[in-house]
């Protein structure tokens, strides 16, 4: 690659035939109305999905852009298109009959992807996330979320990360076009069944609002997979709002399944509930932070682990909810029988010991085709953990004997 | 992070690098570097880390202003020598544009034009600014920023905050202050306060 002076890099630049991208081209003045900005960002906040990696045929890496005081990286620019909605989903402050509602505010597909633009070009995002109330007509609204990454797309040729939400009431039509323009889309599931669902929404219907518009993402994915051409690389996605309408977590276990199985999400979000001001369960108890975190170690177990539901099964007690202990552990306890040699376990097994994860497998397995493994402090190097695996293993016959693997 | 196979790059780009360390560097394999417990071998995987995470984090953390609507520039200050590779990074994001980074002593510049890369190395990211400004007949009033960026970003920012989840260790963890200093984070956002020579220096 050339080594050139500068200004010959100035002449070169100027040289730019693309020059109906005007103003474009840098970050411009946005002529934002700040609470508009930050009360539609409000409402975004408790979407916890912030990935932006992408394997398109170029992947697209995921990078955190900032963290907030949460320690939650913020990569995308989250926002609602409007806060305005029609839904009575009692844990949601935009829902039609909060008494505590903000003002109403909505953008235009063509200021929101100036924002858009210019924070990129600036490298404070990764892309947008865009989400919204439903406004008093859901597909219009819709049509305006797809506009937006119409217009950044093909106006701005914008070639960041796009997630859309796609609202209960969109049309197929408009969901097809997301389904090209985005990264990623996702519906949030937000309860974990019909009943559940009743339970938090009155206004929106589990089968059809929400699964079906799934199948048809599945559907239409399904299609353009045997064309070979690379369409919603991030795939399709959802969230749940986790012991809004007092759920079990194996309750949710059994949508997830579901959803990985007949829809073929990517991923599940959880988000643990907690009361909103001026929304019907705002005097409801808010969910522990650890439960979203032991939802999340499970989800790993079946996902990243491939670990089987019937194994899984065992880490939730009689009524169904996770301790707040790592599931693997009580999985482990229930299923490896005696200590395992790491020298000769095979990768299966491996992965099923406390304190060893895919990674550090995959070390233990290419390390001892050189030369066997002699001592803890190895597999300490190698990324184990070793003080939860430790009453899992045994070493040439040696095993760690000071701690009884049922205390541990 | 996995070790890539292209790692000689990353530990070439390590402050402490020298010609020794890399032709005994030279025969090593992805995969050894990943397993191997060796005390060298342990040293360079982590020199490489060091590199890999400074340049993961340049990239996130650094922000671009405009100046004119042919420029984006930036303070840069990395710790390794990874200058150009972070410069590019950001010329190629930006097709057509002139991306220079730097800080009171050194600059890269990379545009990015059909799949190609052109580069400068240059003096202080103020003496390259000046360069440009004069070659691409730029006037004062035509290169002022008048985006305010930063002040909308803060305002974005601020609405993602869930006071509920405070968890003040994760966010120093994961926003090193070294790190900001490197991209010029907190010179930006005490910009108010700052003048442009705070910028400039060293």
């Amino acid at each position: 690659m050339p080594m050139v002076t500068l200004e010959k890099i100035a002449h070169l630049a100027e040289e730019c035939k693309f020059d109906s991208l005007g103003p474009a081209r840098c970050p411009t003045v946005v002529d934002v109305d700040a609470e508009k900005l930050s009360i539609l960002g409000e409402g975004t906040r408790h979407d916890v999905c912030a990935s932006t990696f992408s394997p398109r045929e170029t992947p697209l890496p995921g990078i955190c852009h900032a963290f907030t005081k949460d320690g939650r990286c913020v990569s995308l620019f989250k926002t609602l298109y409007t806060n305005h909605c029609t839904h009575q989903c009692s844990y949601c402050t935009n829902a039609a009959n909060c008494s505590r509602k903000a003002r109403a505010f909505s953008y235009t597909p063509k200021e929101l992807a100036r924002i858009t633009l210019s924070l990129y070009r600036s490298n404070y995002i990764e892309g947008l996330f865009l989400s919204s109330g439903a406004g008093r007509d859901e597909t219009m609204v819709m049509e305006k979320m797809v506009e937006t990454a119409r217009l950044l797309r093909q106006k701005f040729a914008f070639s960041g990360y796009i997630h859309l939400k796609v609202l209960p009431g969109a049309s197929q039509a408009h969901i097809q076009e997301a389904v090209e323009l985005a990264d990623r889309v996702s519906i949030n599931l937000e309860a974990a069944s019909a009943s559940r669902m009743f339970e938090i929404c009155t206004t929106k219907n589990y089968e059809s609002d929400i699964l079906q518009r799934q199948r048809y993402i599945r559907d239409m994915l399904s299609e353009t997979s045997d064309t070979g051409k690379t369409v919603l690389p991030a795939g399709q996605t959802t969230q749940l709002v986790v012991g809004a309408a007092g759920e079990s977590d194996e309750e949710i276990f059994r949508r997830v399944l579901y959803e990985y199985k007949e829809i073929g999400v990517k991923r599940a979000y959880y988000s643990a509930f907690s009361p909103q001001r001026g929304t019907s369960f705002e005097n409801r108890k808010a969910q522990p932070l650890w439960r979203e975190h032991r939802l999340y170690q499970m989800d790993w177990l079946y996902r990243i682990y491939h670990f089987q539901p019937g194994e899984i099964r065992h880490a939730f007690n009689e009524n169904g909810f996770l301790a707040n202990a790592d599931p693997k552990m009580a999985i482990a306890r229930e299923f490896v029988d005696e200590p395992l040699d790491p020298n000769t376990a095979a990768f299966r097994e491996l992965l099923r010991v406390p304190g060893i994860g895919p990674r550090s497998a995959e070390r233990i397995v290419t390390y001892r085709k050189r030369q066997p493994i002699a001592a803890k402090a190895e597999l300490a190097a190698m990324g184990v953990r070793i003080k939860s695996a430790s009453p899992f293993l045994k070493i040439n016959g040696w095993r760690d004997t000071t701690l009884e693997m049922w205390q541990a | 992070m996995k070790i890539p196979e292209n790692f000689l790059y990353y530990l070439s780009r390590h402050e402490d690098c020298n010609e020794l360390l890399l032709a005994r560097a030279w025969n090593l394999g992805a995969e050894e570097l990943e397993v191997s417990l060796h005390p060298e071998v342990a040293r360079i995987k982590k020199m490489v880390y060091a590199v890999m995470g400074e340049a993961h984090r340049m990239k996130a953390f650094m922000r671009l202003q405009p100046l004119g609507t042919r420029v984006l520039y930036g303070f840069f200050k990395p710790r390794h020598k990874i200058g150009e590779h972070i410069c590019d990074h950001f010329a190629r994001r930006n097709a057509w544009i002139i991306v220079v980074l730097g800080n009171g002593s050194e600059s890269w510049i990379s545009l990015c034009r059909e799949g190609r890369i052109w580069r400068d190395h240059g003096r202080g990211l103020n003496e390259s600014l000046e360069r440009l400004k004069s070659a691409l007949h730029c006037s004062e009033d035509g290169c002022e920023d008048v985006s305010n960026m930063e002040g909308l970003w803060q305002v974005y920012y601020d609405s993602q905050y869930c006071p509920e989840r405070k968890n003040p260790e994760a966010f120093r963890r994961h926003m090193p202050r070294r790190d900001q200093d490197s991209a010029g984070l907190r010179l930006l956002q005490n910009k108010k306060n700052a003048t442009l020579e705070d910028f400039l220096s060293d």
